[in-house]
């Protein structure tokens, strides 16, 4: 009776599918996710010396 | 340009130990030799930004001017692009030596395959009397020490890395003036320059959060708690540490207790381990302790395990 109580359990949330709004939730973490993205600095390295 | 973009321009000066400034201390010859046949530097002067792209020439005597309206389209042209790397340094001045810590953050995954960290430091405005030109020059960000290459091993966004270490101040150099550079560069080809970031020494900080325990000693940096409370004894202080090891031990993916405040790992646990995998979004002392199997991935194989071990249970 445990074993049968547990697999239906286990069976019961892997039978969800994900709905439009998980999808819309997926899309809108990819945006925020690219906005927030670091922003490249600028480093130049100078060989010199006077002549 | 260095003063017009203080915040994202950031420059250092290598200088030919066959032109520097009668008497100076300006040249590093190794560095120089070993920085510059990075690039395949030859004449001078020679320009190289973000590791990638090199101008050669056409500033005789340092005067830069005639050569703006090229460096502003390179300038831009980098400025603002996406990159994984965000660097933050720190650190502490005692006496005469200089103690640091460079954070490398990632937002985004990178390989992490030649990927490296150079931490310089640097002597901006030195007013130098140079005799081959007869005239006084403001050297700005002269190379005073190449302090390191770290690897770099970090490759997923969200992963942090630290690279720590000390430099001694020299008397010759004027301290007000002295900072820490660091980039990470990618040493196989092309020789990219993936961030940078800078800091004066006197803008340090050594205790960010002011609750009188130096960064190096805190156990919560970033966060007020003179008290150092540590609960689980993970080194982690309780006010920056929302996941209780004595709580979330392996399986007890939901993060309740009994009665006696036990963890309690039953058939609930089930239900959020699935729910994780389904949506991956639940907090992250939960994922902490759903790699039940230990394979360092959460899937279906954890549940099956978690569920093994439920029913061998009593």
């Amino acid at each position: 009776m445990k074993k049968i109580l547990l697999l239906l359990a286990i069976s019961l949330p892997f039978a969800q599918r994900m709905d439009p709004i998980d999808l819309a939730i997926d899309e809108l973490r990819t945006i925020v996710e690219t906005a927030s993205r670091s922003s490249q600095k600028v480093f130049v390295e100078d060989f010199t010396g006077l002549n | 340009m260095l003063d017009e973009f203080p915040e994202t321009l950031v420059s250092i000066e290598w200088h030919s130990p066959s032109f520097t400034p009668g008497g100076s201390d300006f040249d590093l010859p190794s560095e120089y030799s070993q920085r510059g046949g990075m690039y395949g530097v030859g004449g001078i002067p020679h320009t190289q930004w973000n590791g990638v792209v090199e101008s050669v020439g056409g500033y005789p005597n340092g005067n830069w001017s005639p050569m703006y309206n090229a460096f502003i389209q390179t300038y831009n042209g980098m400025v603002g692009d996406d990159t994984p790397y965000e660097i933050e340094i720190n650190g502490m001045i005692t006496e005469t030596e200089v103690s640091y810590d460079v954070f490398v953050t990632m937002d985004a995954d990178m390989s992490s395959t030649n990927q490296k960290v150079d931490i310089f430091v640097v002597e901006d405005n030195i007013w130098s009397y140079w005799t081959g030109a007869s005239s006084y020059h403001d050297a700005r960000n002269v190379a005073r020490n190449w302090v390191v290459t770290e690897t770099l091993s970090i490759s997923l966004s969200g992963e942090t890395e630290t690279f720590s270490g000390t430099f001694d101040l020299s008397d010759a150099w004027v301290s007000d003036n002295v900072k820490i550079i660091a980039i990470v560069q990618n040493y196989g080809n092309p020789k990219q320059i993936y961030q940078v970031n800078q800091i004066n020494i006197n803008d340090m900080n050594p205790d960010i959060d002011d609750d009188g325990i130096l960064n190096g000693e805190d156990n919560c940096v970033d966060v007020y708690n003179p008290d150092q409370l540590d609960i689980d004894s993970d080194q982690i202080g309780n006010m920056c540490d929302p996941c209780n090891d004595l709580v979330y031990v392996l399986g007890n993916t939901n993060g309740d207790l009994n009665q006696n405040g036990d963890p309690v790992i039953d058939i609930f646990d089930l239900f959020t381990l699935t729910d994780f995998i389904h949506q991956e979004s639940l907090n992250e002392c939960s994922e902490n302790v759903m790699n039940v199997n230990g394979d360092n991935h959460i899937n279906i194989l954890d549940v099956i395990e978690l569920m093994q071990n439920l029913l061998n249970s009593d």
